[in-house]
């Protein structure tokens, strides 16, 4: 079993709880204006190129392909997509394993939508949870009812993403209804699952939203947490690399933004918390 | 009359014998006592436990003046290239000691001046030892009469508590918490100012002080412990002044107590970058003490090392030492530890692994000077394997070397320093009835080895493994006539070696291989290897800040560096190496036999401050330390970084007078550092702002 991976951190303490690894699958059903994660919205090997980081050197021949990236001496030519047997991505995952039964932690698949690679997901979800290692499903919840129903038995978490109630709003942002998301959050919470829902706060996009959501979240049971992300727009640069078109909206939320929002979603007796003062 | 330093020193030098055939233990015991009798004393406003004294550098230049004069005894000039070179370095080391601390607070300077006469009445008639008793017992009669002096000068001041103190001391043990602190402080200046003998640590506080502590008033003992904290500090010892928290007993029991966590809590309170604290872990220390510690380490007091005490005790007793002595041992200087009993010398030889692989590679040729400084061969490497052992050769070469020049200052130190302030505190110098250095009293007069540029080294044998032997896009000797070259005219090779090639650090087991059998060869040859003064040498891979001036005496190496950049720092990855971030880091640094490094071996871990943000960040660094040290780790401590707030530092100082960051084995503020060392640091930042 394949599947396409645009990158893995390890030690990430910001997808979920303990000490994690972060599996980046690449693909993506949305196409949110703010993604940060640019490299891992299409299903597709990518070829970026810094050129702020090229020396010029010629070794390329000016190609910027995935075969003169792996030449290319300061990696101004970045392959963002790497093919991966589901075992051997587990393995290299393995190495920290003593870290996540000291930290409390696990693997996180993210992306991209993990999802959206349904086969090569469930099969990592399974071997991680064979191994009793814990698995968190970073997920934007556009993925057929089929999936989650897959992947439901070897999760022990659901990162949850709700972006925007009006479905107008939603598809302004994110180029997609969200009918099927809301859906799916509520089957997610009917069969038990832990549930933790992160909210990207991106002011003049989505902030008007948050009374909206937090109505929504409030009659959903099994989510133990909300979290606000606040927005930023670190991956300019790589929308550029891509030779994507950059979508980004300006950078004006602010961490009182964010506390404002939380303090919305606490008033409805949510467990909402600051993405950026806590972890 | 009393004298200020000049006067002082220029009394001291004319007292000095040159004649090659000076008595030093008598000398030294005469200078001291003419420091004691003579010295200026003042009473600074802000001191509450101790007076101060000015006799700033007096003892470093009698010894520098008996180098000068020794120096045709202690030098070989046939070894003087290879340590001009740097490719191994061996000297004397009067620096890193702990004093017996159980001994000084118990006993206080009148119990140790009482005991000496008790050991002296035992010993008979030997000339050689009632000598030595002699002498140091004019000392310690001079130390009592220099605390009188400073007690009178104290009350004449109005300075009632410490006057009281201080005349206390004068007849007796320390009885109470308060004076139990000034006789640290007060051994400390005897040791140090008088004695001429650098005190490196002042033990474990929280197993010295807790009789004490138990005795005290609860009400006034944390403003009375931030006062000494803070007196500590203003001494300003060279490269900080460490105490020790925690450990284990000879049953195997945490040593953890109330009062480690009080003097944590201190320690944080007090803002001080010149103590610095190491805390011994064992396998029971209570969890909420550690991660209270890295807390610590997140706000910015990043000056803690973190020890793991089953390791050192099994590397203090894979070296014969006996289990009480292991179990009790002190931590000297950075991380170097020495049983109870046991004179390190921990910073007397060094040698430089990426210097010693030049060597194999140009047949002991250095790069810089052309001199012939290591061993000759006829560059016939057919496989790997062969060069691998040939650099080991050299190694092993290198550190012969380094000992051999070592050997000959050490079974000199007659003639360089004797100790008797530092000699009366151990048993084992009075059972012998010598000094610690002019006759090897200690039970375990020891000395030590360091090699430095392992990452530096690893990385450039793994460069050449994959360049000449496995790829096979160049031959040796073209990669010998690049780096003859300085990688000149081959920058994209360089930066494709430095940037894409495996490196030590990225938790990649055939390149840690390397690094690891270095290592099992070091200790190999180190660990137990005898010494002229009756004791062996133990192995270290601390480089501290030696590694700027070894790397710019070693020429361009393999891994990409260049000629005269500096080496890799401690046991550390190359900076910019851990390309798989902080987890795989410290799985190669914990693949090295941590069992076998007594004198240190730290890794020093760079996180990028929102990698340890909130709660669940202080749970991911308290289960990297303690995955670390499961894994075979030895210490390890933690720089967290922040570019943007080193960025503003950098560009305005004054800003942020108090932002310290760890330069190798102590710590700086970080506005002292040069444009270079401060450019390094925002690199690394940079580097640990990528992984997090």
């Amino acid at each position: 079993m394949k599947g396409l991976v645009s990158g893995i951190k390890r030690m990430e303490i910001h997808d979920g709880d303990g000490l994690r690894t972060t599996v980046f699958l690449k693909g993506c059903p949305l196409k949110c204006i703010w993604c940060h994660n640019p490299e891992s919205i299409s299903f597709s090997v990518q070829t970026a190129y810094f050129k702020e980081k090229c020396l010029h050197c010629g070794t390329c021949g000016d190609k910027h392909t995935a075969e003169t990236a792996l030449s290319c001496p300061v990696n101004a030519i970045v392959t963002y997509g790497t093919e991966y047997e589901a075992y051997e991505l587990v393995e290299t995952v393995m190495q920290d394993e003593a870290f996540f039964r000291a930290g409390n932690g696990g693997v996180t698949l993210s992306g991209g939508e993990c999802l959206a690679q349904p086969d090569f997901a469930v099969e990592l979800a399974r071997l991680f949870h064979e191994k009793r290692i814990s698995v968190y499903i970073d997920t934007c919840g556009f993925v057929p009812r089929e999936t989650l129903k897959r992947i439901l038995p070897y999760t022990d978490k659901f990162l949850y993403d709700v972006k925007a109630v009006d479905p107008a709003v939603h598809r302004a942002c994110t180029g997609q209804d969200n009918a099927i998301i809301i859906d799916n959050l509520r089957f997610l919470s009917k069969m038990g699952a832990a549930i933790e829902i992160r909210i990207p706060l991106v002011v003049g996009y989505n902030d008007m939203e948050i009374p909206a959501i937090a109505d929504l979240l409030k009659d959903i049971p099994c989510i133990s947490k909300v979290k606000v992300l606040k927005y930023h727009n670190f991956a300019a640069s790589r929308y550029e690399a891509l030779g994507m078109e950059n979508t980004l909206p300006p950078a004006l939320t602010t961490s009182e933004d964010v506390q404002k929002a939380v303090d919305i979603l606490a008033s409805r007796g949510l467990n909402a918390v600051n993405g950026v003062t806590s972890d | 009359m009393t004298l200020h330093q000049k006067e002082l020193l220029d009394n001291v030098l004319k007292m000095m014998d040159y004649s090659g055939e000076e008595d030093v233990l008598k000398s030294d015991c005469d200078i001291d006592i003419y420091l004691l009798d003579n010295c200026e004393i003042t009473v600074p406003e802000i001191n509450r436990f101790m007076v101060a004294v000015d006799c700033r550098a007096i003892r470093e230049i009698v010894l520098r003046e008996r180098f000068y004069a020794a120096k045709s005894t202690i030098r070989d000039p046939a070894y003087a290239d290879g340590m001009a070179a740097k490719l191994y370095f061996g000297t004397y080391d009067f620096g890193h000691t702990s004093a017996c601390w159980e001994d000084v607070i118990d006993l206080g300077i009148y119990g140790l001046r009482q005991r000496i006469d008790r050991y002296r009445d035992r010993a008979g008639n030997d000339p050689h030892k009632q000598r030595f008793y002699r002498e140091i017992t004019r000392v310690y009669d001079a130390a009592l009469r220099f605390i009188a002096r400073a007690a009178k000068k104290a009350r004449d001041e109005g300075r009632t508590e410490m006057a009281d103190g201080l005349d206390h001391l004068t007849k007796g043990a320390p009885s109470t918490l308060y004076e139990a602190l000034q006789t640290v402080i007060l051994y400390y200046y005897l040791q140090q100012y008088f004695d001429g003998t650098l005190l490196r640590t002042l033990g474990r506080l929280d197993t010295l002080l807790l009789p004490f502590y138990k005795k005290a008033d609860k009400a006034i003992v944390p403003q009375m412990l931030l006062d000494f904290m803070q007196e500590i500090d203003r001494i300003r010892a060279a490269a900080n002044m460490p105490f020790a928290l925690g450990g284990t007993d000879e049953q195997g029991n945490d040593l953890i107590n109330e009062l480690s966590y009080l003097l944590l809590e201190t320690y944080r309170k007090a803002g001080t970058n010149c103590t610095k604290l190491h805390l011994l872990i064992s396998k029971n220390t209570p969890r909420d003490i550690v991660e209270n510690a890295l807390d610590a380490v997140r706000e910015g007091n990043n000056s803690i090392v973190f020890m793991d005490d089953g390791r050192v005790i099994k590397s203090l007793e894979l070296l014969g030492e006996e289990h009480r002595d292991a179990v009790n041992y002190h931590v000297v200087g950075c991380y170097e530890c020495g049983a109870n009993g046991e004179i390190t010398c921990s910073c007397g030889t060094r040698m430089n692994l990426a210097k010693a692989l030049e060597m194999a590679l140009f047949s002991g040729v250095d790069l810089l000077t052309g001199k012939q400084i290591g061993l000759a061969n006829d560059g016939v490497f057919p496989t790997f394997d062969d060069l691998f052992s040939e650099y080991l050769r050299q190694v092993k070469y290198a550190v012969d070397c380094g000992i051999y020049c070592t050997d000959l200052c050490e079974e000199n130190y007659g003639m360089l320093h004797a100790a008797p302030i530092f000699s009366a505190t151990y048993v084992s110098a009075l059972e012998n009835g010598g000094d610690l250095y002019c006759d090897h009293s200690a039970k375990y007069p020891n000395s030590s080895v360091d090699a430095i540029g392992l990452a530096t080294a690893t990385d450039s044998l793994a460069a050449i493994r994959k360049l000449v032997y496995e790829d096979k896009s160049l031959t040796l000797d073209e990669l010998k006539a690049i780096l003859k070259n300085n990688w000149e005219g081959q920058e994209v090779l360089r930066l494709t070696v430095k940037n894409k090639f495996p490196k030590y650090g990225m938790g990649d087991k055939k390149t840690d291989d390397l690094a690891k059998k270095t290592v099992d060869a070091l200790a190999a040859q180190v660990n137990g290897h005898p010494n002229k003064k009756g004791g062996i040498y133990r192995l270290g891979l601390f480089s501290i800040d030696w590694r700027w001036k070894f790397g710019s005496l070693t020429g361009a190496s393999a891994d990409g560096r260049l000629s005269g950049e500096t080496v890799s720092q401690n046991t550390g990855a190359t900076f910019g190496a851990d390309r798989n971030g902080a987890t795989a880091h410290l799985l190669s640094v914990a693949y090295l036999d941590g069992t076998r490094t007594p004198n240190g071996a730290i890794v020093d871990l760079d996180l990028h401050s929102s990698a340890v943000r909130g709660e669940n960040g202080l749970n991911a660094m308290t289960a990297s330390l303690y995955t670390f040290l499961d894994l075979g780790g030895f210490c390890i401590h933690y720089n967290v970084l922040d570019t943007e707030t080193l960025k503003k530092a950098k560009d305005n100082p004054e800003a942020y007078p108090n932002l310290q960051v760890r330069l190798c084995g102590w710590n700086v503020l970080f506005s002292s550092l040069s444009e270079k060392e401060k450019e390094e640091f925002i690199a690394r930042s940079e580097s640990a702002g990528m992984s997090a």
